[in-house]
């Protein structure tokens, strides 16, 4: 809790000493490999002030890259007097916000001027004012009228990056500090909007040219006062940014990992391939699972040192694993996520990483095992233009050997709607929105809450328990339509085209076209004729009872439909003039498609449907699905007695299914089934 | 959730227990607090046999060293059988037995694993060093190699149970040690002690109690809209609790209703990372009204035969569905904590429906943005510039910017080089040449690094000097404008951008 890292004030010496170069020549000069007889340019050095803006820079990328948010950093740069470059506000979070500033700051003043006092103590005592006022997120937790809002504790870190003569100096400035914080916090403590800093880490970095020896001794962390932990670390300029990035990594609790065995196309050679290594950062909870998990194997991990400069700090190393098929694709059981940030940035191996990651592929890590074996550890990958390193569980799962879900309570029903299901899903995607401050009441979710309500209001889980989903082609786009919040005038014209659709059909003595899958409602042809009308009359009534609080129109819908049935049920005369709106609503019926077609098939000639096909399907069925009834058995015994003759096709057939024009699919000719099925 | 029952098998265990006799006559066998333990240990196994089928258990008894008697297991047969020769050995040491404990449970389970942990022990906490006394007392010194094994490293529960009547003497001592620990171990740890007359009754109703309180099963209701399932999470969700910069909220519980929010594309996902997982089980559930639909089936009597199988589920609905789309169902756990159910498949194929358990609170998924702000795709449209998926920050991350880093001096090498090699095609290059320049001299302004525009103009008028012939005249020109201009305080003002000379080689654009 109150962690020290979550407000940083770094404080750069922009004295004119700062100004001086840091001896240590840069190989800048990239012509050597051109040639032995070239003019030699004078080298060039960076100065203090350079270094010690470019490595806090690199510090702020590192803990910018992996905390985009509530880990705050400032400048303040200090010569004749304090300059500060940020706020704690989000909007000036940023490293372009950062480097704006330092190049309006520009080089340290060339030459000391009489009565002018440069000094780092200036951006000190404005660093302790900056940490005593509250970032935004503290601001709200002390207004916020919770039992913890009294008790918020402000911590913060000092990074003060100078030159100090001697350890004396050094011990002055340490007095300095502390007084103006104990001063500080008096003033803190009689203003509204400043908190008094609990807690204070100051970290000194003394950096001096690489041909100067200092005179600063470094000193570990020790506790000045309860308000005051401080360090010191002195060392020549160009260890500066290696010092800094050991530091982050107790700062902010990171940890290394070193992704080797990437395989990269060589500049010169695109054919072959050679291995490379890339380090990166990220909070150390990312290693927790394999450095605490197993103890055994922790031990066993590799982690390997690496000394750079003087420091040391551990990096675990695991192996690429080229991905195979789509490791992102699925749900991986991942314990933990973490930004990553390369600790090289621009080197030709992390950007090749990154822009594979960035790309839109992953990247599975892998384990060593002292026991031979490897495991899957960890998995790279992007998104949203973020690198992110996921923790795979490595451990047993307590979900071992679970059963199957087709061996539970309702596993064996083969009829579920799961194509329909699919489509409500689809017609149900989450999409991000963005919360419009001008919407009252409900959000995103409440409405995305009641839209689920509206599209489930009825909606039968099996095939076996709806007749009106199984003849879509006659009902579409009616359920469709009915689940919107509001109808447009076209839209309920559609849906009463449908019910008029269904009302000529049924006029017209049609069986209804259901398909001949599963449960035991289709196929029972013309003996139940009425009887699916019946049922289906019913269930669209439901449906659309259902959905009548809706809105007016869809009032109308179902007024439409009970009319029609009423008048159906009172008085067949009535039917005439229901025919007669519907022809006039318009000629494009194209519900209505299906029985116009199966009327022009239909010859005046045809002879009423064979009732021994209904049978043969209804025995298929009914030894399959349903216990057969006496009727059944009694229809099935008289079958045989049948007078008239079986269609030819079926004769030559395997089933009681027959091909129609078996010769139909010749080579070049178009299939026409589909015009034909009615 | 896996258990460690732990049992002490000190010698003082082996203490006759007064007053009571074993139960039969011919068993003149005085019962022992040993006896009574066992016996204890047999009902907690009894319970879970009928209760909790899918709970692994290991057996570890101490005393001053530790030893595993059963690796996990569900076959607790195995674990009764073992329980029956168990050989006593020397003195208490609870500090050993959780070391040992957290020992087996870390190499099985992990980090990440809630852990049930039983110790079971006679109320004397033991004596002289690795006392619990003395490893309590000696909590605050530092010890590097050996930390307290308390609290776990994993999300565990330790519950204490004394075979010792509550009248025991040496309780007085033990049990506020016993309390410490617990405090220790937080996450609703217990101490029990059986009530009344330490007798065989008092101790197996002391472990029913401890085996009702540790293992309840979640049961709930799944609701998607108007349709839904009674379900069973196994294993059951514990107690979570969040900690953040800012604050600490303990005891979040999982909602006894999860109710689906809408659907996400597995892919769109992308693997977030969950405080724990579960099987969602269904229970028979009546249907609600809109699910029920209509009876085509005069002869309706088979819902009725009793096979669970064959009762429609919509867990199953749902989980076909999931499974057919490759999607996620986003659901409500409790207030500001979420979820994802999704079709899963263990290495044998056999599939099956799981929920993730997210971290609570709705901004925790970057890509997907403030999970409360998820709508229907039809409010997007309406609105311009939604895109869907990932959410992108404000922000680009350092490494996708492309910006200089000159820390090594590779980086500022082959930066320079990269201006030379555009300079050495011109005029094509024209504007890559200018852009590159322009980039290095603003980078070298933020850091104060003049030096750099000092020797990046004496590199360009030396280049000039060494261009082959055949070259195009425009190089020249261009660079030793370059050259000129980085020299002239113009160039030092970040807003200022040094702009190509205009020669007849240059087009213009």
């Amino acid at each position: 809790m109150y962690p020290a890292n979550h407000k940083t004030v770094f404080v750069l010496d922009h004295t004119p000493y700062f100004g001086i170069s840091t001896e240590s020549p840069l190989e800048f000069d990239c012509l050597k490999t051109r040639g032995q007889n070239l003019i030699p340019l004078a080298p060039i050095c960076k100065s203090l002030w350079t270094t010690s803006v470019e490595s806090s820079m690199e510090y702020c990328r590192i803990v910018w890259d992996l905390f985009p948010t509530g880990k705050l950093v400032r400048f303040v740069v200090s010569d004749h007097a304090a300059h500060i470059l940020n706020t704690w506000s989000a909007s000036q979070q940023n490293l372009s916000h950062i480097m704006n500033g330092m190049a309006i700051i520009g080089v340290p003043p060339r030459t000391h001027q009489p009565g002018v006092d440069f000094s780092v103590i200036h951006g000190l005592r404005v660093a302790i004012e900056a940490l005593t006022e509250s970032s935004e997120i503290q601001h709200e937790k002390r207004t916020s009228l919770t039992e913890n809002a009294t008790k918020l504790l402000n911590s913060g870190r000092v990074i003060c990056i100078t030159s100090a003569r001697d350890d004396i100096n050094m011990k002055s400035l340490e007095n300095i500090f502390l007084n103006q914080l104990t001063q500080q916090n008096k003033i803190a403590l009689t203003s509204d909007h400043l908190i008094p800093v609990h807690h204070c880490h100051l970290v000194i970095l003394n950096i001096f040219p690489n041909n100067i020896e200092s005179q600063v001794t470094s000193q570990s962390p020790r506790e000045v006062s309860p308000l005051l932990t401080m360090e010191v670390h002195s060392m020549k300029a160009p260890a500066l940014h290696s010092k800094l990035s050991h530091l982050i990594l107790s700062h902010y609790d990171l940890a290394s990992t070193t992704v080797t065995g990437i395989p990269m196309k060589e500049e010169q050679n695109a054919s072959s391939s050679a291995n490379y290594d890339v380090e990166i950062f990220h909070s150390s909870a990312a290693h927790s699972a394999i450095l605490k998990g197993n103890p055994q194997d922790s031990a066993l991990i590799k982690t390997f040192r690496r000394f750079e400069e003087g420091s040391e700090y551990e990096t675990v190393t695991l192996k690429w694993c080229t991905p195979r098929g789509c490791s992102a694709c699925e749900m991986q059981n991942c314990t933990a996520m973490h930004r990553i940030t390369p600790v090289d940035v621009n080197s030709r191996p992390s950007s090749c990483l990154i822009n594979f990651l960035l790309n839109g592929r992953s990247v599975m890590l892998e384990m060593a095992r002292k026991s031979g074996g490897k495991t899957i550890s960890h998995l790279l990958a992007a998104h949203g233009g973020e690198i992110f390193i996921h923790t795979l569980s490595t451990a047993r799962s307590v979900l071992e050997d679970p059963p199957s879900i087709s061996e539970g309570c309702g596993g064996r029903v083969t009829d579920y709607r799961i194509t329909d299901f699919g489509t409500l899903m689809r017609n149900n995607v989450l999409v991000p929105l963005k919360k419009n401050s001008s919407d009252e009441g409900e959000g995103p979710a409440a409405k995305m809450r009641s839209r689920l309500e509206r599209h489930t209001k009825y909606w039968p889980i099996t095939i076996s328990n709806t007749l009106m989903f199984n003849l879509k082609q006659l009902i579409d786009p009616l359920p469709e339509l009915m689940v919107k919040d509001d109808l447009t005038k076209e839209e309920i014209v559609q849906c009463k085209q449908i019910i008029f659709a269904l009302l000529q059909l049924e006029a017209k003595h049609e069986p209804l076209p259901l398909p001949s899958i599963g449960g035991g409602r289709g196929g029972k042809g013309g003996v139940r004729r009425e009887e699916h009308y019946r049922l289906l009359w019913g269930e669209l009534e439901t449906f659309l009872k259902g959905h009548a609080n809706n809105s007016a129109a869809h009032v109308e819908v179902l007024n439409c439909l009970l009319e029609v049935r009423n008048k159906d049920d009172k008085d067949k005369v009535e039917l005439d003039q229901a025919l007669r709106e519907l022809d006039g609503l318009g000629k494009e019926d194209i519900t209505a498609r299906a029985s116009v077609i199966r009327a022009t098939t239909d010859s005046p000639m045809s002879p009423p449907p064979c009732t021994s096909v209904s049978l043969g399907k209804q025995l298929h069925k009914g030894s399959l699905y349903t216990p057969k009834s006496l009727l059944d058995i009694w229809l099935q015994r008289s079958a045989p007695k049948e007078r008239k003759p079986e269609f030819h096709g079926r004769i030559q057939s395997d089933g009681p299914k027959a091909k129609l024009y078996p010769n139909l699919k010749e080579p070049g000719r178009e299939p026409r089934e589909p015009i034909l099925e009615a | 959730m896996p258990t460690v029952i732990a049992l002490d098998v000190s010698l003082s265990m082996r203490r006759p227990v007064l007053g009571v006799l074993g139960t039969d006559s011919v068993q003149t066998e005085q019962l022992t607090r040993h006896h009574l333990a066992v016996q204890g240990i047999n009902a907690l196994l009894h319970y879970l046999q009928t209760n909790s089928k899918l709970e692994f258990v290991s057996l570890v008894v101490f005393s001053s060293l530790y030893e595993v008697i059963c690796p996990f297991t569900r076959d607790y047969d195995s674990i009764r059988a073992k329980l029956q020769n168990i050989e006593e050995c020397d003195k208490t040491c609870i500090e050993t037995a959780l070391h040992g404990v957290n020992n087996v449970i870390m190499a099985e389970w992990g980090n990440t694993t809630a852990c049930q942990v039983i110790l079971v022990t006679d109320g004397n906490p033991g004596v002289g060093t690795m006392s619990l006394g003395d490893s309590l007392n000696s909590l605050n010194v530092k010890r590097d190699n050996n930390p307290f094994p308390l609290p776990f490293p994993y999300p565990g529960k330790l519950s204490i149970v004394c075979i010792a009547s509550q009248q025991d003497p040496g309780l007085a001592i033990g049990l506020p040690l016993y309390q410490r620990l617990i405090e220790l171990a937080g996450s609703d740890s217990i101490v029990l002690i059986p009530e009344g007359q330490l007798t065989k009754n008092s101790v197996t109703n002391c472990f029913q109690k401890l085996a009702e309180a540790n293992y309840v099963s979640f049961q709930g209701y799944l609701k998607c809209g108007h349709l839904g399932s009674r379900i069973f999470l196994s294993p059951p969700p514990m107690p979570h609790t969040k900690k953040t910069d800012f604050e600490i909220l303990a005891g979040l519980t999982v909602s006894k209703t999860i109710e689906i929010c809408g659907f996400i594309s597995v892919a769109d996902v992308g693997s977030p990372s969950a405080i724990s997982r579960h099987l969602v089980l269904p229970l028979p559930t009546e249907k609600t009204p809109s699910m029920q639909g209509i009876s085509l089936e005069e002869e309706s009597d088979t819902e009725d035969n009793g096979d669970d199988g064959k009762i429609p589920s919509f867990c199953v609905l749902l989980h076909g569905a999931l499974k057919v789309e490759n999607m996620a169902a986003l659901c409500l756990l409790n207030t500001d904590w979420y979820g994802f159910i999704y079709s899963w498949a263990d290495t044998k194929k056999k599939s099956n429906l799981m929920l993730t358990l997210l971290e609570p609170g709705t901004d925790i998924i970057p890509w997907l943005g403030n999970l409360s702000n998820l709508g229907p795709i039809d409010a997007a449209i309406n609105k311009s510039g939604e895109i869907g998926f990932p959410v992108r920050p404000s922000e680009k991350r350092s490494y996708s910017q492309n910006a200089p880093s000159w820390i090594r001096q590779v980086g500022l090498q082959s930066d320079i080089q990269k201006i030379l090699r555009h300079a050495r095609k011109l005029p094509e290059k024209t504007q890559n040449f200018y852009k590159e320049l322009n980039r290095l001299r603003r980078a070298a302004l933020s850091m104060g690094f003049v030096e750099l525009l000092e020797g990046l103009a004496s590199i360009f008028e030396r280049e000039c000097t060494l261009l082959p012939p055949n070259l195009n005249p425009d190089c020249t020109i261009q660079m030793g404008h370059v050259a000129e201009m980085l020299r002239k305080p113009y160039s030092r003002e970040l807003k200022n951008n040094i702009t190509p000379v205009r020669t007849k080689f240059h087009h213009a654009e």
